[in-house]
């Protein structure tokens, strides 16, 4: 029994060295420098593809089987709300996330088929919604009102 | 436990309404003591009630939820009594312009014919930009019009000419229409009634006495709502100039598919509800706030929809009571808005 425990109690000695000696060398890894101008920009112009990819989905019939696309009720992403979610949406019965409401508009209103939760084109979806109501607080659970998106003066509405 | 939308909505609904019926009175007294300063004058009008029906963007699939809601609504027009005089069709039968939605959208407005209630028509840009309004010119004939009926002069207009965005871009007549199809459509720019009707206007109310009461159809707005969305008419100022001679016009509108109300000089403007679906209201403040419609279900296809039903009165006072099929407009307008 006594070896037992010395050899678990030098053990763990080994292993809070070990982890001691590994978070200062990962915090030393890890304390990287700002990203630079160029990785910014790489770096928006992914999500701006994926937002362009969103608006494109947005205004596509392809979501549903009546022809209706989500622009039909939702130009510009207007009232979708993206900042007010997750929040109970009595028409799904409990608190819905963003994408679960997204869900049920392609299978109610335009009678589609739901996708699956984490596909490129609900992640698509998505982030156009979001990226219309850019700069909104956070208001999860807001079920008091609707919300129009930014104003848009030209273009699709993002760079 | 399932709580409905409606339930939430009561509750909060009770608190609020105090307050809002108190506010809500104010809006209207410019427009009841205009009608009161009139109510000396020797009046011409025989009271009558027409209907306000429109935005159906019927598609060409059988069995859409579109030709449901249009089909409640010819439905209860036609259970109307005492009989409306007239409908006024304010644009967008169609989804796309294609003949077939466009031929379907005559049969429904033929039921009335059939009935012995006249209709008359405009377009809006979902029935033009497939083929540049030759099918709908040739089931409907001239976009724009004019007629009188029972003392008041009632004027229709094609409002939604956009300047050439196609050709340049080498677009088919398809992608056309699937451009402006799209109400935040970027290419399309902004649309109007230009200067060949705004000729033909000049000279259709030269020769009216400025007491003469007038009512003006477009299918969007003679203000500037929302130009983004053309909640516009690019040369609405032209089209109110022309009819500022008149001691008060109502300018009855559809596209924005939503309860919307304006004042400009001596001109009342009023939005008609879709039957196909509600639009959300866009980013800039109502000028009237109190007057709009609830928050819908989008899981019931007869809630945000509708039409609307006017009376005119000899003074020339005018009531458009919307026309809805669910708990979506305001108890203090319920019974009508006064125009």
């Amino acid at each position: 029994m006594r070896g037992i425990k010395f050899l678990v109690a030098l053990g763990t000695g080994v292993f809070i060295g070990i982890g001691v000696s590994t978070l200062l060398s990962v915090k030393e890894a890890t304390a990287r420098k700002p990203f630079t101008k160029e990785d910014l920009k790489l770096m928006n112009e992914e999500l701006m593809a994926l937002v362009k990819k969103g608006d494109e989905l947005w205004h596509s019939p392809k979501l549903g089987k009546n022809g209706l696309t989500c622009a039909n009720c939702h130009p510009d992403g207007a009232n979708s709300n993206p900042h007010t979610f997750p929040k109970f949406q009595d028409n799904v019965g409990k608190v819905a996330t963003l994408r679960e409401m997204i869900n049920w508009c392609i299978k109610k209103p335009l009678e589609g088929k739901e996708l699956p939760e984490d596909s490129e084109e609900m992640k698509a979806l998505e982030a156009y919604a979001i990226y219309m109501y850019r700069g909104f607080p956070l208001k999860p659970g807001d079920n008091t009102r609707e919300y129009p998106p930014v104003e848009v003066k030209s273009g699709p509405g993002y760079p | 436990m399932k709580i409905t939308r409606r339930k939430f909505f009561r509750v909060s609904a009770g608190a609020g309404m105090a307050a809002l019926t108190a506010t809500a009175v104010s809006p209207f007294l410019g427009v009841v003591n205009v009608a009161e300063a009139r109510t000396s004058k020797k009046s011409k009008i025989v009271p009558f009630r027409f209907v306000v029906v429109g935005d159906t963007h019927l598609y060409e699939m059988p069995n859409h939820r579109f030709d449901k809601t249009f089909k409640k609504a010819i439905d209860d027009i036609l259970k109307m009594k005492p009989k409306p005089d007239f409908v006024l069709f304010i644009g967008d039968l169609a989804q796309f312009g294609k003949v077939k939605e466009l031929e379907k959208g005559k049969r429904f407005l033929d039921r009335l014919k059939r009935a012995g209630i006249k209709y008359r028509i405009i377009p809006g840009e979902h029935d033009w930009y497939l083929d540049m309004g030759k099918t709908w010119k040739k089931m409907f004939g001239r976009p724009y019009w004019s007629f009188d009926h029972k003392g008041v002069h009632f004027i229709g207009m094609n409002s939604i000419l956009v300047r050439d965005y196609w050709t340049a871009r080498n677009m088919s007549p398809w992608e056309r229409m699937l451009a402006i199809a799209e109400l935040e459509c970027h290419i399309c720019g902004l649309w109007g009634v230009r200067e060949k009707q705004l000729e033909w206007l000049k000279k259709d109310v030269k020769n009216l006495r400025p007491d003469t009461p007038i009512v003006i159809f477009t299918h969007s707005p003679l203000w500037d709502y929302y130009p983004r969305w053309n909640f516009q008419t690019e040369d609405a100022p032209q089209v109110r100039e022309i009819l500022s001679k008149f001691e008060k016009v109502i300018a009855i509108h559809g596209h924005v598919h939503q309860v919307v109300y304006n004042k400009t000089g001596n001109m009342v403007h009023i939005g008609n509800l879709a039957t196909a679906w509600p639009w959300p209201y866009p980013p800039v403040e109502l000028p009237y706030p109190k007057i709009r419609m609830l928050r819908v279900d989008p899981g019931d296809i007869f809630d945000g929809v509708g039409f609307a039903s006017t009376f005119i009165d000899d003074t020339f006072l005018g009531k458009m009571k919307y026309e809805t099929w669910a708990d979506l407009i305001p108890e203090d307008i319920k019974d009508g808005v006064p125009l």
